[in-house]
């Protein structure tokens, strides 16, 4: 398995997505080595071995693709090399390769041909999507040439799914798609707070729509004062929204907390009443998922992949600010609304957890072992 | 054996999205537009062709009858949307075969409600029959065939000689379908049981495939008509049957043409109509403690009323009726009144799976029941905020008269 972020230090759904799926594969009785350009730490699972280049292992890269909140920065030629030590890389047992998104692909196809095994990739975004229509080509060119030399690839939604058959020229045929899903947990029970928090909880990227979740808090607050809009995360939108924020005048009753640990995470999902994930661009929406296992209504972009999954979602137009506003403010409104919401956004997500999507990825290697391909 | 048909016609007021941001800015609740566009769409399917076919089968059967319920604010779209499809209407009652059922004028839930909203929309409907067709109805059928023993005697202190009720084991406790039986809390109310199984064969399972009795004939189906025993066969059905649930495709429009026909062919079979049917002597008398409907597996509220959602809104809608009418403003009333039809309690329904579900989902046109609710409570919202505004106007207009006197 071929990433580079595993938690703990992880910023998005790509961190969350190989640590469950190499759990579940380990739980099944499968041996995973998971290679990374990064030193660790990481949280260990059993079945599972982590591997990095031994003598010049990267530091974690800055900016759009922040890991950890460091502030290390890639140097020249860091892809390079561990493409290279990859593409190197001593095979064993292993009977597939699986590479997860742009970073890793041109050593694991080199790696693949070598070895005359296999190659999975699985794709959580494309390169068009987080820089907004604006790629940068060596990104986009590594995706390509995973797409190319994977024998399957899977998407994370079928909206993703089409447009890596669209934009990047993908024979549908060979894409799968698998869901991310959410670790069964408890339905929180609510802590009280005498002004109902609305919650954006993710990464401050430009795919993420911060914008329009601070829009449409000052539209709702013209009327319910008393809400108060909590924004958790970092990333390098953080200035530009605080300033946005006060432009708004919505400065007081925005509360922007930065990164939040674990314990943190849990406290604000059991206080909020309503989660908003206003994305541009979501090919799944994992922080919406989880919300919505803990028993919050969610309001997300018409595009997200998880409103494949579920109805039980307001879904709005990503640009439509009056409407987030609408949506938010009638959960906020409506108990009996938020409730039912609630629980039946629980029900859909909680139905196929991690087991279901690493027996689901297993399903996809199968076709490639069985082929005749090894 | 005595056949009754019963078709019934009725568009609800659907709304138009009506954000929680739209509240007091005066937009309407209700897309008058879009209402009509599938309004129209469903004459071209259906109402056209069917009534139609009706027509001529009067035209050419003497002996032909049957009866319909026609809903206040179908006859309200109709004339805007469609007024061809009236005019066949009428010529259609003008034939004297055609017996009209009084109900709600606005398919509502007013059965729900305290007095008088029942009576008052009764009133209207017949009002509304009265100016349209000329025609005192002297058969009551309440929204989606709700049936109670309360609902028993209001028809009994309206004077009305008859109620639909859906033929179910809740109301019939092991007596057949096909005979008349009397309200046992008000015995001059006759009651007519819906045959479900047969009617539902048409109404539901005509078009379907994976029926062992497809293609259904209408020799076939009047053969099983003349095999079941009793004194009467009530055929109760939606009017979009023909042509709308059931595509024209599927043969239904020819399938009803032949009914008329086959039915005087066949011996022991005769036509007759609901009023003709309630004079018939009833067998038993039967009661109701609970509200029994056609509507879903279940037969009860739980279409309307079955889940949080519904019954939050229609508790928030029972109170918003008391300032609506303290309001005293004819079209805050109106309003309100169409707030209450039936149809938008049904797009909240929440089922998940299953037959019902998909029915539901059929029907709504709405993406989900949390949009149907959401939409719902803004527009009753609004409604409501202009009812107490009204109100306190008044309110501030009396004291200021009263001052002026002093």
């Amino acid at each position: 398995m071929i990433g580079w972020e595993w938690p703990p230090s992880h910023s998005g759904g790509l961190g969350v997505h190989v640590f469950e799926l190499c759990t579940e594969l380990a739980k099944m009785g499968h041996t995973v080595t998971f290679l990374s350009p990064f030193p660790g730490p990481y949280t260990p699972v059993e079945g599972v071995t982590f591997r990095c280049p031994a003598d010049e292992p990267i530091e974690p890269y800055p900016g759009a693709y922040a890991i950890g909140g460091s502030a290390g920065r890639w140097q020249e030629g860091d892809i390079e090399r561990f493409n290279a030590w990859v593409a190197g890389f001593p095979i064993g047992h292993h009977d597939v390769i699986h590479v997860h998104d742009w970073f890793g692909t041109v050593g694991a196809s080199a790696l693949a041909h070598r070895s005359g095994r296999p190659l999975v990739m699985t794709v959580h975004s494309t390169e068009y999507d987080r820089s907004l229509g604006h790629p940068w080509a060596e990104i986009l060119a590594r995706e390509r040439s995973g797409l190319q030399a994977a024998d399957r690839v899977i998407a994370v939604s079928e909206h993703l799914k089409r447009q890596l058959v669209e934009r990047y020229g993908v024979r549908p045929e060979k894409v799968r798609v698998i869901y991310n899903a959410v670790r069964p947990s408890e339905r929180l029970s609510i802590l009280s707070s005498r002004r109902k928090i609305v919650l954006y909880l993710g990464r401050l990227a430009a795919m993420k729509g911060v914008d329009t979740f601070l829009r449409a808090a000052a539209r709702v607050v013209s009327t319910a004062p008393d809400t108060l809009f909590v924004v958790a995360g970092e990333g390098p939108e953080f200035g530009r929204l605080l300033i946005l924020a006060a432009h708004l005048g919505v400065s007081d009753r925005v509360l922007f907390l930065g990164k939040v640990t674990e314990e943190e995470r849990v406290t604000l999902l059991a206080s909020a009443s309503v989660f908003v994930l206003p994305s541009v661009v979501e090919p799944f929406g994992i922080a919406a998922a989880e919300a919505m296992a803990a028993g919050i209504p969610a309001i997300v972009s018409k595009t997200s992949g998880i409103a494949e999954i579920t109805d039980s979602v307001f879904t709005v137009d990503f640009w439509d600010i009056d409407e987030f506003a609408s949506r938010i403010s009638e959960l906020l409104e409506y108990p009996a609304l938020r409730r039912a919401m609630g629980a039946a956004g629980r029900r859909s997500v909680m139905r196929e957890g991690w087991e279901e999507r690493a027996l689901q990825t297993v399903g996809v290697y199968f076709e490639l072992v069985k082929d005749g391909r090894r | 054996m005595k056949v009754v048909l019963y078709l019934h016609l009725h568009q609800p007021w659907r709304l138009a999205r009506f954000r929680y941001v739209d509240l007091g800015s005066g937009r309407p609740y209700i897309d008058e537009h879009r209402n009509l566009e599938i309004f129209r769409g469903i004459a071209t399917r259906c109402y056209r062709p069917a009534l139609g076919r009706l027509a001529d089968a009067l035209d050419a059967e003497p002996d032909f009858r049957f009866s319909l319920s026609v809903t206040g604010t179908w006859l309200e779209q109709a004339a805007m949307a469609a007024p061809d499809v009236l005019r066949t209407l009428h010529r259609i009652v003008r034939t004297g075969r055609v017996a009209l059922l009084s109900e709600t004028y606005y398919h509502s839930l007013a059965f729900l409600l305290p007095p008088p909203e029942l009576l008052d929309e009764v009133e209207l409907h017949r009002a509304a029959l009265q100016r349209e067709f000329g025609a005192r109805p002297k058969v009551l059928r309440m929204t989606e065939l709700a049936y109670s023993d309360e609902l028993a005697r209001f028809a009994e202190g309206e004077r009305f000689q008859g109620m639909l009720v859906e033929g179910w084991e809740g109301i019939l406790r092991g007596h057949p379908p096909t005979h008349v039986y009397c309200a046992a809390p008000a015995p001059t109310v006759m009651l007519l049981a819906r045959h479900y199984m047969l009617s539902d064969d048409v109404g539901f399972r005509f078009s379907s495939k994976q029926w062992n009795e497809y293609p259904l004939t209408a020799e076939k189906y009047v053969r099983w008509i003349a095999a079941t025993p009793g004194e009467l066969v009530n055929l109760f059905m939606d009017f979009e049957t023909f042509g709308e649930h059931h595509p024209a495709s599927s043969g239904i429009l020819e399938f009803l043409s032949a009914l008329p026909r086959t039915v005087r062919e066949t011996p022991g079979l005769s036509w007759a109509t609901v009023e003709e049917a309630v004079e018939l002597p009833p067998r038993e008398s039967l009661s109701a403690p609970t509200t029994v409907s056609w509507a879903d597996q279940n037969r009860d509220l739980g279409a309307w009323l079955g889940n949080d959602l519904q019954r939050s809104a229609f508790e928030a809608a029972k109170k918003v009726g008391v300032l609506a009418r303290t309001a005293g403003n004819p079209e805050i009333l109106e309003t309100w009144r169409k707030l209450l039809t039936s149809d938008h309690f049904y797009y909240m329904y929440v089922g998940g799976h299953g037959a019902d579900a998909g029915v539901h989902q059929y029907f709504s046109s709405y993406g989900s029941p949390y949009d149907a609710y959401a939409n719902y409570m803004n527009a009753l919202m609004d409604l409501r905020r202009r009812a107490v505004e009204r109100i306190s106007d008044e309110r501030s207009m009396g004291t200021a008269g009263r001052n002026r006197t002093r």
